[in-house]
């Protein structure tokens, strides 16, 4: 009787889980990096100052105010300008790795249109749009 | 000698621990003003090890470490809750992103089907997230214990799918594929190593799962508890997918979900770095060591204990939204 084979693999799960995988990996590194950085040298919000307004329980309003001496939270990609900063680098990374998945869907949109997904190609898009939108800061939390 | 990732791993965190402590005790004995009695450079290496210890008694006990932390830091630490769960989502993120690989590369992993329920899980997550920022923003004091006392209940009804989830069915049979499942075409086949043969499997009722991806997605948006506990039932119970491909599929899918979750936490500044990286680094570490110690160690001792801590933690949670109301 002839041994059988393992199936193919959907090369499109491949490219999202390699890219994906690559990139968070990357961002944990580059956080890693923006944490010593911090540790040394101090960053934007003042480390000790973080520290006793996360634990007293401070909003996050509170922690920016009294931290880094702005009137409230810096939204969206704050760190961009912040970059002689350790704290800012760490929080690229933290970006870098959330933007592994985003990515990572576009490559995987490539992979499914390559392979001729059919309909799956349409719910990749949708998804990788969605992504895209959030990543750029146009959905945001309004208060 | 070939050094295994996790030595690598365990060698760089020690290097940095000796590098930081050693710059960073001169620093630690200056500050006046320091919470718990710790320095910044003590606090992070703190909430490395305990998020380590979390993230190897989640795997071993089977659930996420997002499902975990969230619950545990904001029953048991004075951390702004919309501060917990942006971290906890990241968390949740972190830690499937890094795990999907080697499920999608063997196939384990059924991209059309991720693809699939991507679509209302990520719209719903941020969803859910915006509604948090709402509830935060619009209801104040109230809010904040509502989001307690229902984080409370449903940690305590997770704890209970675990204690009596055994109902899990590793090759379910499909009798009958409905017509809007045939037409998506979810069908697919993986290799199963413990058998050494083809695995073809079908799913079923997409409709209903489709509507139980909204609801997965608005709770993991809104509480920053990765989903995984209730996306392995909707994939295994309800669209009867085999219970290996449920669990690959639905760490695959936090990944997509969460990531879309999280960015507008970040875009609001609820991220930290002091914190989320401290957290970030000791679950991926914690999910790395707890994935190779399952075959070594009794998982029924940890499934356990972690039934108990989410009990308790639940309860707590509970008990604290109930005060506030």
């Amino acid at each position: 009787m002839e041994k059988e084979k393992p199936p193919e693999v959907p090369v499109t799960g491949v490219i999202y889980g390699e890219i994906a995988y690559r990139i968070a990996l990357l961002g944990i590194l580059i956080s890693i990096v923006g944490i010593i950085i911090y540790m040394i040298s101090n960053g934007y919000l003042d480390r000790t100052c973080t520290l006793n307004q996360l634990w007293s329980g401070a909003s996050v309003d509170t922690i920016w105010s009294e931290c880094a001496g702005v009137s409230a939270a810096l939204e969206g990609h704050w760190y961009f300008s912040m970059l002689s900063h350790g704290d800012a680098i760490a929080m690229l990374g933290i970006s870098v790795t959330c933007s592994a998945a985003v990515l990572g869907m576009w490559g995987g949109l490539i992979g499914m249109v390559r392979s001729k997904g059919g309909m799956y190609i349409i719910f990749a898009l949708i998804v990788a749009i969605i992504l895209t939108l959030c990543a750029v800061g146009l959905v945001v939390i309004k208060e | 000698m070939r050094l295994s990732k996790l030595s690598i791993a365990a060698a760089i965190v020690l290097a940095i621990t000796i590098f930081l402590f050693s710059s960073g005790i001169g620093y630690a004995a200056d500050s006046a003003d320091q919470s718990m009695g710790l320095s910044p450079v003590a606090f992070f290496f703190v909430f490395v090890a305990i998020c380590t210890l979390i993230g190897i008694v989640a795997v071993l006990g089977g659930v996420g470490g997002g499902v975990v932390f969230t619950p545990l830091m904001m029953g048991f630490t004075p951390i702004d809750s919309f501060i917990i769960r942006a971290t906890g989502l990241v968390v949740a993120m972190a830690g499937s992103l890094i795990a999907a690989r080697p499920f999608l590369r063997r196939g384990l992993a059924n991209i059309k089907l991720l693809f699939f329920a991507a679509v209302p899980y990520t719209i719903f997550a941020v969803v859910g997230a915006l509604l948090a920022g709402y509830v935060k923003a619009s209801a104040g004091e109230f809010g904040e214990a509502l989001i307690r006392l229902i984080l409370g209940v449903l940690v305590i009804f997770i704890a209970l799918l675990i204690l009596f989830g055994g109902k899990k069915v590793e090759y379910p049979e499909v009798k009958k594929v409905d017509g809007f499942t045939q037409r998506l075409g979810l069908a697919m086949s993986y290799w199963e190593q413990s058998m050494g043969k083809v695995v073809n499997y079908k799913v079923t009722r997409s409709p209903v799962g489709i509507f139980l991806f909204c609801a997965c997605g608005v709770v993991s948006g809104m509480f920053g508890v990765g989903a995984g506990w209730a996306m392995v039932p909707v994939f295994n119970l309800v669209m009867l997918a085999p219970l290996k491909v449920a669990a690959a599929s639905s760490k695959v899918l936090i990944g997509m979900g969460d990531t879309a979750a999280v960015w507008p936490y970040i875009m609001r500044g609820g991220i930290f770095p002091l914190f989320a990286v401290a957290c970030i680094i000791g679950v991926v570490i914690g999910t790395s060591i707890g994935a190779r110690l399952m075959f070594k160690v009794k998982a029924q001792f940890i499934r356990w204990m972690i039934i108990l801590v989410m009990i308790g933690a639940g309860v707590k949670l509970a008990i604290d939204g109930i005060e506030m109301l």
